[in-house]
């Protein structure tokens, strides 16, 4: 029996470092690990990120700093494989050009950055040159990371000498040629590395450029939520404007009041950084990991700040969207009432924080239908958090629901309850059925069609 | 993980009956894209029976639930091809039976005793059927008999009264053969009986709900929703 297993993970649009489209069409296709195993640190990830360090520690006051940039920064969702120890990397992150391992930052001198100098550390966050002067591949999300202070970069590098020594080395990556030409990312950096490092915008409140800080720098919020250019770069001037990963879609997270955050209190969107959940959303798909080991860690006066700065951002334009066809909205109906109405209720007014209410809801009415298609097809599960550690599930319906169906269900929900968004096709059902390979996932023995 | 290596060995998977306790730590498993779907009958051909056999289990289970103006008979809720698929399948096989020695004749209570896996229990009584049916019936196969006499040899089955050749215990056929009728009647069309979803119509079931549970306690009341089966109903493609 085959039990592939798909991990959406932060395929970060500038991983198209070296040409070609974005990131569609990736899906991480291998073989369950056994148990999760952490077997040098022997404690859950989360445990890890926040374990305490004494105030008695020598050096202490930079140290915490440290480990909460680290969480700021969401490293561990990159630089953890399945059963391996927190930032020792070797996870996968496949793009178009093929698959890139995330680099072993533990402490270790032979195999993680134990012996690199903070020179080396900063030039690796601000320029993407490594400690030998190599390029590294903007699937580190130094287009952002380099708005950080060097006193922050500091701080990290401080902390990440404290963990555990872990010696692994990551699998060598498979690009196939130009793409594993690293020189070649400096014309990429002459392109399009326009960011500089942080400004304070002294016309803002200082917690607006606080949020600002953490959002355009370590958050790297970007990298997902900004539409990418044919050479994975931000598309310039649409920040924030929605972008599209690992088949998933992250969505506009401007004031957009019908795609983006435009309808959300600064209180809901730091509830939902917090818990992953709020009353209007959960957070699923590559959103899980972000909140799980990133922002649920954070401070409550950081979420507060990046909610009020995410809160400011204008919103593109909107497109004309004509009206759906009336037999497509009575078939998505049927379907609606049958197999999604026991959860998300008649009329799609949900269960607050259990259920998403699907009447104004922004992930399904993106322009790009991919993430809820996603999430009907393969199902999706919210971050847990300490504040919420219990994980909701949406089940997959992709054994039960053909590709004509799913469209006719989203339709009917992107034009339901407030929500206004153009028709989903069938045929692109089938093509996400295909890249998320879901014919091969089964569970047990009996599952499945008889042929 | 070395007894779950065995199990999965032995063809038990996580989850199913059978399979060792796991213990999980730091966050609960979860496969994007996992269902345990259901095993759906596509197609239509048959797969177990031959064309006799067919013909003898047409007859047979349209005397056990024959053509009435309340619902339909068990032919025209499509139970033979149901019957079929799943002899063909895992339960024909027994995968779940314990075939082994000794078939001693047990207590009800102990269940199914015999050496037969279901598939060839049917194989072996239809024939048997057939046979006894060619020596007391004027040489005629079980489906050409009259309504009549078709009950009358179902009835003996049933009671035990008819004494069938090749080792096959009537009444444990009878009461399998009676068990699953009901069952491709009245089953999720999915697994390729209760066609249209007639069966459930007739009493009133409205079928694959996610939830009855605000209905418990309204006792006697219509529910009003459409019937549906797990892969859906008309209106989720028709419009
Ligand atoms: C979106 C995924 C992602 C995130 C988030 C991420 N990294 Fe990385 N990182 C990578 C990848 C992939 C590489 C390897 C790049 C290469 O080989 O060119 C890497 C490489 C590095 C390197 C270079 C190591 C070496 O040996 O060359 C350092 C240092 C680093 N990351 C630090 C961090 C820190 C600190 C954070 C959190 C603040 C972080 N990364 C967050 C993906 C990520
Ligand atoms: C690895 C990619 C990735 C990164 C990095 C990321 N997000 Fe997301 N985000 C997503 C995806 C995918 C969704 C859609 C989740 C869903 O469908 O449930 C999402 C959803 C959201 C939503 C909910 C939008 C809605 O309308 O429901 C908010 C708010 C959000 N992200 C904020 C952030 C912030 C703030 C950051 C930076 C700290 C961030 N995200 C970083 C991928 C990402
Ligand atoms: C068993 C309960 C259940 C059923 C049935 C169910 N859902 Fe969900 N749904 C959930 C949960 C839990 C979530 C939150 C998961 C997440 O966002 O990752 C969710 C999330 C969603 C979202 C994302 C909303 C957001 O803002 O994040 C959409 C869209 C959605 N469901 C549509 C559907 C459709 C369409 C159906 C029917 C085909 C359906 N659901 C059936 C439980 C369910």
């Amino acid at each position: 029996m085959r039990r592939p297993r798909i991990r959406g993970k932060a395929a970060l649009g500038a991983t198209a470092a070296l040409g070609a489209l974005g990131l569609a069409g990736l899906a991480v296709g291998q073989i369950l690990p056994p148990l999760p195993a952490h077997p040098v640190t022997g404690v859950t990830p989360v445990g890890f990120l926040a374990a305490p360090i004494a105030d008695t520690t020598p050096n202490a006051a930079q140290l915490q700093r440290g480990q909460y940039l680290v969480r700021a920064g969401d490293c561990v969702s990159c630089h953890m494989r399945e059963g391996g120890d927190p930032l020792s990397g070797g996870f996968a992150l496949k793009t178009p050009f093929g698959t890139i391992y995330s680099a072993n930052i533990t402490s270790d001198r032979e195999t993680g950055i134990g012996g690199w100098t903070p020179d080396q550390f900063h030039r690796a966050m601000h320029d993407g040159i490594d400690d030998q002067g190599k390029n590294l591949y903007p699937a580190l999300p130094y287009p952002w990371f380099r708005r950080i202070s060097r006193a922050d970069d500091d701080a990290m590098l401080a902390y990440l000498k404290t963990t555990p020594a872990v010696s692994y080395t990551p699998p060598p990556n498979k690009l196939p040629f130009p793409f594993n030409i690293r020189f070649l990312v400096k014309f990429w950096n002459v392109l399009f590395l326009k960011s500089t490092d942080f400004r304070a915008d002294p016309r803002q409140s200082a917690e607006w450029n606080r949020g600002a800080y953490l959002v355009t720098g370590l958050g790297h919020c970007g990298g997902c939520h900004t539409p990418k250019n044919w050479l994975g770069a931000d598309k310039g001037g649409q920040d924030l404007q929605s972008g599209k990963l690992d088949n998933w879609v992250a969505p506009d997270l401007t004031a957009n009041p019908r795609t983006g955050l435009g309808g959300w209190s600064v209180e809901e969107v730091a509830e939902y950084l917090k818990t992953g959940r709020n009353a209007r959303a959960g957070a699923g798909g590559a959103m899980a990991d972000v909140i799980t080991y990133s922002t649920s860690l954070l401070s409550d006066a950081d979420r507060h700040a990046m909610a009020v700065y995410l809160k400011t951002r204008p919103a593109g334009a909107e497109p004309a969207i004509g009206a759906p066809d009336a037999h497509a909205m009575a078939r998505g109906a049927a379907i609606y009432s049958d197999a999604c109405a026991s959860c998300h209720l008649e009329n799609g007014v949900g269960q607050p924080r259990l259920f998403p209410p699907l009447g104004h809801d922004a992930v399904l009415q993106q322009a790009d239908p991919t993430g809820l298609e996603h999430i009907i097809l393969a199902g999706s599960r919210v971050g847990t958090s300490p504040a919420a550690p219990t994980p909701l599930t949406m089940p997959s319906f992709a054994w039960k629901l053909t590709d004509q169906q799913v469209a006719d269900v989203s339709t009917y929900i992107r034009n339901s309850w407030g929500n206004r968004a153009a028709a989903v096709s069938s045929g692109s059902v089938r093509s996400l059925r295909k890249s998320l390979d879901l014919e091969a996932i089964r569970y047990t023995a009996n599952s499945g069609d008889q042929n | 993980m070395g007894s779950a290596g065995a199990a999965a060995a032995a063809g038990i998977h996580d989850g199913e009956l059978g399979a060792p306790p796991q213990t999980y730590t730091g966050k609960v498993p979860w496969q994007e894209g996992a269902a345990d779907a259901p095993p759906a009958a596509l197609g239509t051909d048959f797969r177990f029976f031959t064309p006799a056999e067919r013909s003898f289990i047409e007859a047979a289970v349209n005397r056990l639930i024959p053509p009435d103006p309340a619902g339909p008979s068990a032919v025209e809720a499509n139970v033979p091809f149901f019957l079929d698929r799943q002899l063909a399948g895992p339960f024909g096989r027994g995968d779940h039976y314990f075939l082994g020695g000794p078939w001693k004749k047990g207590a009800a209570e102990q269940g199914y005793q015999m050496r037969f896996s279901p598939a060839q229990l049917y194989r072996a009584a239809i024939k048997a059927v057939d046979d006894y049916a060619a020596a007391n019936f004027h040489g005629a196969a079980f489906a050409s008999l009259a309504d009549a006499d078709k009950d009358k040899l179902l009835k003996g089955l049933e009671a035990g009264t008819v004494q069938l050749g090749d080792g096959v215990d009537a009444k444990s056929f009878f009461a399998m053969l009676l068990q699953n009728t009901k069952e491709g009647y009245f089953s999720d069309p999915l697994y390729g009986g209760n066609k249209d979803m007639a069966a459930w119509k007739m009493i009133g079931f409205p079928g694959a709900h996610y939830d009855y549970s605000e209905w418990v306690t309204r006792h006697g009341e219509k529910v009003p929703y459409p019937t549906v089966g797990m892969k859906g109903r008309p209106g989720w493609s028709e419009s």
